[in-house]
């Protein structure tokens, strides 16, 4: 504040300091406070060094936020546990997948649709990952979405985050789902009404039959799971109404969308349980037709076990009697089985065995050729678990205790071209009837890439003069009438 | 095909899909005029042809690449590549057959017993991956021998890789986990 050597006009004190308002350098005099002169008020930038002492980015500076997409795919995440749901620690589960996905490199070029896509994507990994069952099919509709476009995000994101997707239990999907059909007085007739619970355990005691019959492994399991209620819904009072009324109609009723496949697992299903209900004890070995089997599925399933060895073992013999009938000098080693799990169970020991193939293991004496068409393996006899050894298997065991001990087939005649699914009783459908012929080799010319190529193999792939002409004008012509 | 064990698997080659370069500006508008078996497309700018003795069609873009399926073996493949670069040579083009190399090969094998998909997956956990909702298969890559797999529950098999030996390869050693996961009745 020193004051330069200048006099105030107005009051004459020599007290005149500078003193800049903002950018503009003034003369003032302190005393009567006149402006004694001025400067330009235009500066250059690097002339105004007011205000320069902190940086502009540090004053101003914001957290990075995120890019409105991935803000919207969070509540998309959000809304989405809300409406199934779900508990917060899926919720949370799915919002950490979703920034981790969203912020790594695969998802950065991405359409929007896929965007959108994958906060779904994330849900169902959240659910899978804690164990709640739901399906893709549920998060697609939801989604509104393609199925192929989820499935393409899913793989993404699976391989993205690099996590391990656990399979959906389908008995803890069962009980959701029969909770979906209206089945109470309201809107469907006294005669048709059912309730869940019901519905629901006689529903998974199908599906897992259906999964030891190979009607599961591959298959998508909400067909599955909608043919399994409706015969269950059938047998769980087989009345000439119900048994009108067909699996399209049901669902109408109870309004549920049928799956396409859904019929022909009604068919598959029906014809393993005629083909158990043949085993019955009080059935005689009568064939079992599918119309009539609901009434007897309640039986079939308590006692499907013991039923199921003993349809492979009539299998078994029926083959043994038409190999025998068939061809001479057939070697059948005949061995009998090693500790079945039948005598086991009823010595009261239930063993809880996972694989036991019997005879054949990798090691086994006697390698068996295996050539396409001809499969000796001597197939896995039925194992069982703790539980359903003791529930209600007695009866029916002791009933055959007495049976002959199964046999276990050796090498079969070398001659035979059966399909292998044709030497057990239970295999995956297509393997069971193979309408195509097996696949042959198609033995080619054998050719070594080198030879030489006459002209007259070509001279057929080229055109002559005539029919170049010929080609032309027809084209010609046709450009002619089109315009 | 052996494998570890002593057992005989027949491996059915169904398609080798093969590339080469002709080196030199093809014009399409000519090779649908004077070719017969050929199929003009514009709108994507390629020309289909295809030849009868080894069973082969050929996709050929103007930029002088060509791509050859439906071949059942390598050998057969480049054969199939050189007789088409010879009919295109006798179309007046000045063809010179280079680059030829097989991309990928598919083939399909069928195990004599069934597969239980799940306990597959579960013992062969980040490399195997398998969605019932998706595809009824479950596949399995191979990343040293750049093959993928796929496991149907009936026991066949399809491998796709870039070339037979390595086709084989997988097949051996898939074999052995395969055949862990055999069928068991429950």
């Amino acid at each position: 504040m020193m004051g330069s050597g200048r006099k105030c006009p107005d009051c004459g004190s020599s007290n005149v300091v500078e003193d800049d308002l903002y950018s503009q350098p003034q003369l003032v005099c302190t005393d009567c406070g006149s402006v004694v002169s001025e400067g330009q008020l235009t500066t250059t930038r690097s002339e105004e060094v007011q205000g320069t002492i902190v940086r502009y980015s540090q004053s101003t500076a914001v957290d990075k936020q995120p890019c409105r997409n991935q803000i919207k795919g969070l509540k998309r995440v959000r809304a989405l546990c809300r409406i199934l749901r779900l508990p917060p620690v899926i919720e949370e589960t799915s919002e950490s997948l979703f920034a981790q996905a969203y912020e790594s490199t695969d998802f950065l070029h991405v359409s929007l649709p896929k965007k959108e896509t994958l906060a779904g994507c994330c849900v169902l990994l959240g659910c899978r990952m804690q164990g709640w069952p739901v399906t893709m099919g549920t998060v697609t509709s939801l989604l509104d979405t393609d199925s192929c476009l989820m499935g393409t995000v899913y793989k993404m994101v699976v391989s993205t985050l690099k996590l391990e997707s656990p399979h959906t239990n389908i008995m803890d999907l069962m009980e959701g789902h029969c909770r979906e059909y209206h089945l109470s007085p309201p809107g469907v007739p006294e005669e048709f009404c059912e309730s869940a619970d019901r519905l629901a355990s006689r529903a998974s005691a199908l599906v897992e039959l259906a999964s030891d019959t190979w009607l599961m492994t591959g298959r998508h399991p909400v067909p599955v799971m909608v043919a399994s209620v409706y015969l269950a819904w059938l047998s769980l009072k087989p009345s000439p109404a119900r048994l009108k009324l067909s699996l399209g109609r049901f669902c109408q009723m109870a309004k549920v969308a049928v799956p396409g496949p859904a019929s022909k697992r009604v068919t598959e299903l029906k014809e393993v349980l005629c083909r158990l209900g043949q085993e019955l004890p009080w059935q005689k070995g009568a064939v079992v037709s599918p119309q009539k089997v609901a009434a007897l599925v309640g039986d079939v399933l308590k006692h499907r076990i013991s039923l199921l060895k003993r349809a492979i073992r009539s299998h078994e013999d029926a083959l043994a009697m038409d190999s025998v009938s068939g061809t001479e000098g057939l070697d059948v080693a005949n061995t009998p089985s090693s500790t079945l799990p039948l005598s086991l169970c009823t010595d009261g020991v239930a063993p809880i065995c996972e694989d036991l193939p019997i005879g054949s293991s990798p090691c086994s004496e006697g390698q068996p050729d295996f050539h396409q068409s001809q499969l000796p393996t001597p197939h896995a006899e039925g194992c069982q678990t703790a539980q359903s050894v003791r529930d209600s298997e007695d009866v029916v065991v002791t009933a055959t205790g007495s049976a002959k001990n199964p046999e276990v087939r050796g090498e079969p005649a070398r001659g035979s071209a059966e399909h292998w699914g044709k030497r057990h009783p239970f295999v995956p459908p297509c393997a069971r009837n193979p309408s195509k012929k097996p696949r042959l080799a198609e033995t080619g010319p054998e050719v070594t890439g080198d030879e030489e190529i006459s002209d007259s193999e070509i001279e057929g792939y080229l055109r002559t003069p005539l029919e170049m002409r010929e080609f032309a004008e027809t084209q010609m012509k046709l450009q002619s009438d089109s315009y | 095909m052996e494998a570890n064990n002593d057992v005989a698997l027949d491996i059915i080659i169904t398609n080798v899909v093969s590339v080469f370069r002709t080196r030199c500006h093809l014009n399409l508008r000519t090779i649908a005029l004077e070719g017969s078996n050929v199929i003009y497309k514009p709108e994507v700018g390629k020309v289909l042809m295809k030849l009868r003795k080894p069973r082969i069609t050929a996709s050929i873009w103007s930029s002088g690449k060509i791509i050859c399926t439906g071949a059942t073996s390598e050998e057969e493949a480049k054969l199939g590549a050189r007789r088409l670069a010879r009919c295109l040579q006798k179309l007046g083009f000045k063809v010179k057959f280079t680059a030829f190399k097989v991309v990928n090969v598919l083939a399909v094998c069928t195990m004599p017993f069934h597969i239980h998909l799940i306990q597959f997956t579960k013992n062969n956990r980040p490399i195997a991956s398998y969605e019932p909702e998706l595809h009824p298969a479950a596949s399995y890559r191979i990343k040293n021998l750049k093959a993928t797999v796929q496991v149907f529950s009936t026991g066949s098999i399809t491998v796709t890789g870039p070339n037979v030996r390595h086709v084989a390869m997988a097949v051996e050693q898939i074999y052995p986990l395969l055949f862990e996961c055999k069928s068991t009745m429950r």
